[in-house]
């Protein structure tokens, strides 16, 4: 017993020590190209988790959560080109514009439940996208705006994003894990079980509901912000795209919403196939990706983690049961 | 201004009819089908296709779009939909948003991002009256648009598909129990959705001009009515695009034409949060979901 638990520990260390040297390494030994696509990841690792604490721990499906990721990237690039802001300040106040935002929606939006709350978040997407390219004295309207460069060589702006976008991924899967074993996680589920019942046992449901959606678009709010300062030009469609946000619902449902790491696995995935997919067919790779989101719909609705458990559980319990047959013929 | 509120009357009719079929797909089937752009757009391009290669006249074109996409509605439902109707609303979005952009995608391909437009002999001709000009054009897309639900509302309540339809709507597990079969109803009433789609894509195709994002903008009007209207309530899609045509006819001359989405959503959000349900709405499924 104590052995196994020993020999399981190391284990894990050792898995650890992989994922950690898989995770950093890259970027000292990739091509430029490569380094770009696992930053790319790397992000869509970052918004699938943050998108994870609504979808998957409190199952509000905010298929809008894209809006954060807007109001993220303008406030870096307005606070950059209109005050002269340093990176991270800018950054640090983009996470408390889009948690505050999330903060004054949530006490009306979350009230709705289902479709309806997701038609609401597609809504209020719209509508910011609209009000930002309104608002074109700040923040250069429809015509986009450009965010000052990175100040360094070509390699030192590949290592920065990279890292950058990593810490971001590792912020966000780290509190989609503090939170699903606090109380606020054990809270969410509850609402997502049943949320009357939930407010029957004493659960606050809308401060808990609102204190999530607050977190989610904060770190959503910190991975736009960053995107802002990689990409250096904004336009509204870019940063407030359906599409983009459809994309990482779907890597939450595809890895396996309400899971840990599952999320950052559908994201990987999907954005590496997307890759691979834009290398291919660059005319008909929406087309492409259009299919793969049926076919995931249509075979993988659980997500992988689900998959991999079952397929674990049917080899496990196929097994076991030939054990209990080896038994039985031996007695 | 009263140029202002015919403008918005008269969009306002193409909107209701935009909007039924999606109503009616997400009142009976609690499906929000987003692929409901493509299916305009479709209508539209078949539209502009049959007068440019044939010269057939756009309004006798109605029937042949309709008929395409209600076989492509009736395939996409039974061997698509229908699979995944049991996982919920939110799944079915993610479905037929994926369907959406395969549609699009494909349109994109074979014909290009052009702006294309029809201009039959009469399109520049109008009746003034008072001051107002109506385009014959858009005033017969208006008054097709509201005959084609009131056939509409007809079929529901007279027919006995009709009236299975409206069974499933309420109650499918009590309509099942009366020996109706629930997956062919499905099917059906998505297939109408999309031929509904495409009668409205066929008329946008001569007051707009086209492009295969074309159905996107109406799919956001069609959210706003049905929400406003009601889930699968007709007079509440008649009521609700005549309201949305008149605010935005409105909107476009007091703070500009920029602002007509932000307006739409707006208003949504607001009516979602004031009263779900919707003007006219009774429950269906939307207030359990």
């Amino acid at each position: 017993m104590n052995g196994s638990s020993m020999g399981r520990r190391g284990a894990g260390l050792i898995l650890g020590a992989v994922v950690l040297a898989a995770l950093v390494l890259p970027p000292f030994y990739l091509s430029g190209y490569w380094v770009r696509v696992i930053t790319g990841l790397l992000m869509y690792g970052a918004l699938a988790s943050a998108i994870n604490i609504m979808v998957g721990l409190a199952g509000y499906p905010a298929l809008g959560n894209i809006v954060f990721f807007g109001t993220g990237a303008y406030t870096v690039a307005v606070l950059m080109v209109k005050a002269d802001t340093p990176f991270f300040l800018a950054l640090a106040v983009a996470g408390v514009v889009a948690a505050v935002y999330a903060a004054l929606l949530g006490a009306a939006v979350l009230r709705l439940r289902g479709a309806y709350f997701s038609i609401a978040t597609i809504g209020i997407n719209h509508a910011t996208s609209e009000l930002v390219t309104n608002l074109d004295g700040l923040t250069g309207g429809g015509r986009g705006t450009i965010v000052p460069f990175f100040p360094g060589s070509i390699e030192a702006e590949r290592m920065f994003f990279y890292f950058l976008m990593l810490a971001l991924m590792l912020l966000a899967t780290g509190t989609v894990y503090l939170i699903s074993r606090n109380r606020l996680g054990y809270g969410l589920r509850a609402i997502k079980a049943d949320e009357q019942a939930a407010s029957v046992m004493g659960v606050n449901t809308t401060r808990y509901k609102v204190l999530a959606w607050t977190i989610s678009a904060g770190l959503t709010g910190l991975v736009g912000g960053a995107y802002a300062y990689w990409l250096a030009f904004l336009e509204p469609p870019y940063v407030f795209d359906i599409v983009m946000s459809v994309k990482v619902y779907i890597m939450a449902i595809l890895g396996g919403a309400g899971t840990v790491i599952g999320p950052v696995v559908g994201a990987f995935f999907l954005e590496l196939l997307s890759e691979l997919i834009w290398g291919r067919f660059l005319e008909a790779h929406m087309l492409v990706l259009g299919i793969v989101v049926v076919l995931v719909v249509l075979f993988v609705p659980r997500g992988f983690v689900d998959l991999a458990g079952r397929l674990a559980r049917a080899l496990a319990g196929g097994s076991a049961s030939r054990r209990a047959e080896g038994v039985r013929s031996d007695g | 201004m009263s140029q202002i509120l015919v403008n918005g009357l008269l969009t306002g009719g193409l909107y209701a009819l935009v909007a039924v079929g999606f109503s009616l797909v997400w009142g009976v089937m609690n499906v929000v089908n987003i692929a409901h752009a493509s299916y305009i757009m479709l209508g539209a391009y078949i539209t502009y296709w049959l007068f440019h290669l044939y010269g057939l006249d756009p309004f006798l074109s109605i029937p042949v779009s309709m008929a395409a996409l209600f076989l492509l509605g009736y395939a996409v439902g039974s061997l698509v939909l229908n699979r995944v109707v049991r996982f919920g609303l939110v799944m079915t979005l993610v479905l037929t948003f994926g369907i959406d952009m395969i549609l699009q995608n494909g349109a994109l391909l074979l014909w290009s991002a052009d702006y294309r437009s029809i201009t039959p002999a009469y399109a520049g001709q109008g009746l003034a009256a008072g001051g107002v000009m109506i385009p014959y054009v858009r005033l017969a897309v208006f008054v097709l648009a509201v005959l084609f639900v009131a056939l509409f509302s007809l079929f529901l309540s007279r027919t006995r598909m009709g009236n299975a339809i409206k069974a499933t709507a309420l109650n499918p597990f009590a309509a099942e129990l009366n020996g109706v079969r629930i997956q062919r109803v499905y099917a059906l009433t998505y297939a109408i959705g999309a031929a509904l789609a495409a009668a409205a894509g066929s008329m946008v195709s001569v007051v707009y001009t086209i492009h295969p994002q074309v159905g996107n903008v109406f799919l956001t009007r069609a959210f706003v009515i049905t929400v406003l209207g009601g889930l699968g309530s007709i007079p509440g899609a008649l009521l609700g695009g005549v309201i949305l045509g008149l605010a935005e006819s409105l909107a476009t001359v007091t703070v500009g034409i920029g602002w007509s989405e932000a307006i739409s959503f707006t208003l949504l959000v607001a009516i979602l949060i004031v009263r779900p349900q919707g003007l006219l709405g009774k429950r269906f499924f939307g207030g359990v979901g």
